[in-house]
């Protein structure tokens, strides 16, 4: 059993007095992220980054993947409190969160969905633990061809997943590609769209795209529509949910765990879709689904363990593969990077102190959550009074912070607020924006394992279906471009 | 409606033009793929997604582009982080974040002047201290030495 003389290891790696206090800072963050609305784990990844270029990796690392899960316990809070998802994976919290605090069961609402998050959250990293060296294992032997294929298949399902016109989503694949090729060409030292700028020949940078991406866009969008809401609940009374509650939800609670444990590992998909799919499923198979949007609790429990169960799936492609399922994990991805690790195949056996630590510390950050959102839920909820207004300038000044740190260059200023615009008129656009930040994030290892493929054969490209298991990713790959087609082509008006 | 087919003529325009370069930047040299390569097939699916696009318009996205007092806030927002790109090499951190805070709540959300600045001068103390004193990154600084 090398997965649990790893975990031992990676539980001697965490329980220091600096990792410990950094996973639980990374808790209290991402709790607080989670908690107030406009304000998403990905901005809040990318506005603390350059904070753990000073911290060692293993450190650093602890704290980005705990405000990572961290949010996704915080954001049930403003969702039943308030009405408003404190994150996107929180949305479906709303519909019957919402409705059990309006009934004056806000207590058992919060309960549920912070004992749910942590049963998903555990067993989610109990998975993890013994699956994510298996597919590292089974992925060591991958040469070029296969990772440019397993690359595509992960943009491939990307596209599957997102919300709106897949010919959108391809066109922010193409742009996330020919954005991150602006620079040095690292083969042969030739500049590529630099146009003679020195700020732009060292490439775009990652933060700075995606604080506005995702942080400037967020703000822009909100002060469109400044809403005032009322929070619900003067007093939070009965966190313990009742017998009746339990036998109501612990079905839901494993259902989703294993959906978004499932639903993380596949590119594209990720605690936002993991919620809409348990709730939907929750639904479809109840006994009673008149309940659902009038405050039934298994609306609550089910996505809540769904949204932190997808969050320990995402984490296993993105450390055993390197391949980035979402924005949040891209992210990590180019955190990884930064500090000079290239996570994928080799990454467990080669850094196995880090692996480890992340891994044993999920288990301790998912205790350090529990702790934080049930008796400290009244704080939280406090926080909730702190007006948008008096929010978002904050949340710029951090933004020209986070971005200005990673290089002490302006021009990445103008770079968040020129991203933090177009971001927005995209958005209102229905331009899905996830599939711009994985495709920016692979693209410099997709264009080398592609370069390196061609190079490598007097047959060209024909070696990507020569290899077996390529050939294989890439039929997958093809058969979803197939589906998605037919699916378009049934929809009325085509491509919606 | 009309913004958006202008966009999709953009995107033909902006993969014709990125092509072009990337052609100029050489598909396959001596020892393989060359640098234009990748760039050439984003650029691709650039112009034909666009294409796609322009010739098959969404007739549901019925997007609602801000107008009045909503606009004027998001125009708030763009001058600040402009002021602050534009003013902090010069005036350093502290002194540009606190004219841009009072600009976005003067403009943003109408708050009180002295509110403004009182809120302003707190946000900025307080980011100041986190982040330059307590973390060690060196935010710019102006002639005055903050």
């Amino acid at each position: 059993m090398h997965e649990l003389e790893g975990l031992m290891a990676g539980f001697g790696v965490i329980l220091t007095a600096q990792n410990l206090y950094l996973c639980f800072l990374g808790s209290l963050i991402g709790t607080l992220v989670g908690v107030l609305p406009g304000v998403g784990p990905l901005a809040a990844l990318a506005l603390l980054l350059p904070v753990t270029f000073t911290l060692s990796p293993v450190g650093g690392m602890v704290m980005l993947a705990s405000i990572f899960y961290g949010a996704m316990y915080g954001g049930s809070t403003t969702s039943i409190l308030l009405n408003i998802p404190g994150e996107a994976a929180s949305v479906v919290t709303c519909i019957d969160g919402h409705q059990m605090a309006r009934q004056g069961r806000a207590g058992a609402a919060l309960g549920i969905a912070a004992i749910g998050s942590f049963i998903a959250g555990t067993l989610g990293v109990i998975v993890m633990t013994f699956f994510a060296p298996l597919i590292a294992a089974a992925a060591i032997r991958f040469g070029p061809p296969e990772n440019f294929a397993l690359m595509v298949l992960g943009l491939v399902c990307t596209l599957f997943m997102i919300s709106g016109s897949t010919v959108k989503g391809v066109l922010m694949v193409a742009l996330g590609f020919l954005t991150a090729a602006v620079g040095i060409d690292v083969v042969n030292g030739h500049e590529r769209f630099t146009f003679g700028s020195v700020n732009l020949s060292g490439g775009i940078e990652l933060l700075a795209v995606v604080i506005g991406l995702f942080g400037v866009t967020e703000v822009l969008a909100n002060v469109e529509e400044m809403v005032q809401s009322t929070v619900l609940a003067e007093r939070i009374r009965g966190l313990w949910p009742t017998l009746a509650d339990w036998r109501d939800s612990w079905r839901a609670m494993l259902r989703g765990s294993g959906l978004g444990f499932v639903l993380g590992l596949v590119p594209g998909g990720g605690p936002v879709t993991a919620s809409f799919m348990s709730y939907a499923v929750e639904r479809r198979i109840s006994a009673h689904p008149e309940r659902f949007g009038k405050g039934a609790i298994e609306g609550v429990a089910g996505p809540e363990a769904a949204n932190n169960a997808a969050v320990a799936g995402s984490l296993i492609p993105v450390l055993s593969l390197g391949i980035p399922s979402n924005p949040v994990t891209a992210l990590l991805l180019g955190a990884l990077v930064i500090q000079g690790i290239q996570p994928g195949p080799l990454f467990v056996a080669q850094r196995p102190d880090l692996f480890w630590g992340i891994v044993a510390s999920m288990y301790v950050g998912n205790v350090f959550l529990l702790m934080l959102n049930l008796p400290l839920v009244g704080l939280w909820a406090q926080l909730l009074r702190i007006p948008y207004r008096v929010l978002f300038p904050i949340v710029l000044l951090l933004s020209i912070v986070g971005t200005y740190s990673a290089n002490k260059n302006v021009f990445d200023l103008w770079v968040m607020l020129g991203f933090g615009i177009a971001g927005y008129v995209l958005r209102k656009l229905d331009y899905d924006l996830a599939p711009f930040v994985i495709a920016f994030v692979l693209a410099p290892l997709l264009e080398q394992s592609l370069r390196q493929s061609l190079a490598m054969s007097p047959d060209g490209a024909v070696i990507l279906i020569q290899r077996p298991v390529a050939a294989l990713l890439l039929a997958v790959s093809a058969a979803i471009v197939v589906l998605m087609f037919r699916r378009t082509a049934r929809i009325p008006g085509g491509d919606q | 409606m009309m913004f958006e087919r202008a966009l999709n003529a953009f995107w033909i325009l902006l993969g014709a033009a990125t092509a072009a370069y990337a052609w100029s930047l050489g598909i396959v040299g001596p020892s393989g793929p060359d640098s234009g390569l990748f760039p050439l097939i984003a650029a691709i699916i650039i112009m034909a997604a666009g294409l796609i696009l322009l010739l098959r318009p969404n007739p549901l996205v019925a997007s609602q582009f801000p107008r009045g007092a909503a606009l004027g806030r998001i125009l708030g927002v763009i001058a600040g982080l402009a002021v602050m790109a534009i003013g902090m090499p010069y005036l350093g951190f502290a002194v540009t974040g606190a004219i841009t805070m009072m600009i976005l709540l003067r403009t943003v959300e109408r708050t009180s002047l002295s509110g403004s600045i009182a809120l302003a001068l707190a946000s900025v103390a307080a980011v100041v201290w986190l982040f330059d004193h307590m973390l060690g990154m060196v935010l710019p600084r102006g002639p005055w030495g903050f």
